[in-house]
């Protein structure tokens, strides 16, 4: 290659001097961030579940399609669409609950992205047990108000209930806490991420170099 | 324009796949040795741009910097590209591994066909080379989108709609990146002439 360094030119094209400013200038008003990835997130509240995409890091999925799916035969449960803020609730279905499925939740944003996640059964069934069983207890308390032993059913009653009620309190309190660890969860491009995409990259391209070289040396 | 992994079907995937390994091949053996430290900046440049986010439109949008690659790499820009994503998918979950071949034609498609098709305006003097490079960004992203509008038709979404918002989307995109092209042609142009032989070949 020529020997032609452009630092000992006297003067530089105003053209591109321009151009390289402008260019900077775009950049400037730009952030390093990471579009392309949706992410997906869902908790249970109560017998609802509440689920929100964004595309990292920040921005939400907006009208994005909500699909509900059982995890094991893929079968749709559930369909909807987000709203401006990227959140979506439905009630947990009743088959899901039953048979304690677990729910893959999909959002599937514009252009060909989309997002998952896994909702296991075990950490939306406590409020979907809640739903279904709160009103048994409810009918005998009513039908047999038998002074056998009061003492002892007031007291499952009680204890139930008030279960009931930590739990939901619980959930509403943890909701904002799992949805900051899955925010922390999500892998962001980092720095030293990006410099080793570029050091592979080098290599690569040496790697190819060193064999081409050694071709050229033996022919 | 990174085709996340899980939308599209297999058999999209697989005809993705073997037109990017076809691709690649051909950039291979068009690869001199000597041109070999070009095509690793161009690479890691490639890499790097889809980090730079752009805040516009419904979805943030990033550069892409295919029609520069094209411009600059021909049928090479098809490894370049390949390696680039293949990094991007492994350390920054863009796309994924399984929509490789697919995001790879989608993106270095409109690389090659810029380069043949601007490769005549480039060589002129003066304005049309400038216009050249500015058209070569411009309309690679615009293909690129257009391509990723036929990879979701078998998904069952029209492709009129897509394409629409694609488009709608990529505008600002292929504005920035016409500039950045077109500047980056004139620096090279000025400064480091032999960046440019691809064109004359």
């Amino acid at each position: 290659m020529p020997k032609k360094c452009f630092f000992r030119r006297p003067k530089l094209p105003a053209l591109w001097t321009q151009g390289v400013f402008l260019i900077l200038g775009v950049l400037a008003l730009t952030t390093p961030a990471q579009a392309h990835r949706v992410l997906v997130f869902a908790y249970a509240e109560g017998d609802t579940i509440h689920t929100e995409g964004k595309f990292v890091p920040n921005n939400p999925v907006r009208q994005g399609q909500v699909q509900v799916l059982e995890q094991k035969t893929g079968k749709i449960l559930v369909t909807g669409k987000t709203d401006d803020q990227g959140k979506y609730a439905f009630k947990i279905p009743a088959a899901a609950a039953a048979q304690k499925m677990d729910l893959k939740i999909v959002i599937v944003a514009a252009m060909g992205h989309q997002g998952e996640w896994l909702l296991k059964a075990s950490s939306y069934l406590p409020g979907a047990k809640k739903a279904t069983v709160a009103p048994a207890p409810a009918a005998p308390q009513a039908a047999a108000p038998s002074p056998v032993a009061p003492g002892t059913k007031a007291a499952t009653v009680d204890s139930q209930m008030l279960e009931e009620a930590v739990n939901k309190a619980l959930a509403r309190q943890l909701g904002p806490i799992n949805e900051k660890l899955a925010e922390m969860a999500v892998h962001r491009a980092s720095l030293p991420d990006i410099l080793g995409g570029l050091g592979y990259i080098l290599g690569f391209f040496g790697f190819w170099a060193y064999f081409q070289s050694k071709r050229k040396k033996d022919s | 324009m990174h085709i996340s992994e899980g939308v599209l079907s297999p058999a999209v995937l697989g005809g993705g796949a073997g037109l990017a390994v076809m691709g690649t091949a051909i950039g291979l053996k068009k690869l001199d040795y000597e041109a070999i430290p070009r095509v690793a900046i161009l690479s890691a440049a490639f890499f790097v741009a889809s980090l730079i986010h752009v805040p516009v439109g419904p979805v943030g949008l990033h550069l892409v910097l295919n029609g520069l690659m094209g411009l600059l790499l021909g049928w090479v820009a098809v490894p370049a590209i390949l390696i680039a994503l293949f990094l991007q998918a492994l350390l920054f979950q863009f796309g994924g591994l399984t929509v490789l071949g697919v995001n790879t034609v989608v993106m270095a498609a409109p690389a090659v066909f810029c380069f043949y098709a601007y490769r005549g305006l480039l060589r002129r003097p003066g304005t049309a080379a400038a216009v050249g490079a500015f058209a070569c960004g411009a309309t690679a992203i615009l293909l690129s989108g257009l391509l990723v509008a036929v990879a979701l038709i078998t998904t069952g979404q029209s492709f009129l709609e897509v394409a629409e918002l694609v488009l709608l989307a990529h505008i600002p995109i292929m504005i920035i990146e016409g500039i950045i092209t077109l500047f980056i042609f004139l620096f090279f142009q000025k400064v480091r002439p032999e960046m440019l032989e691809g064109i004359y070949a």
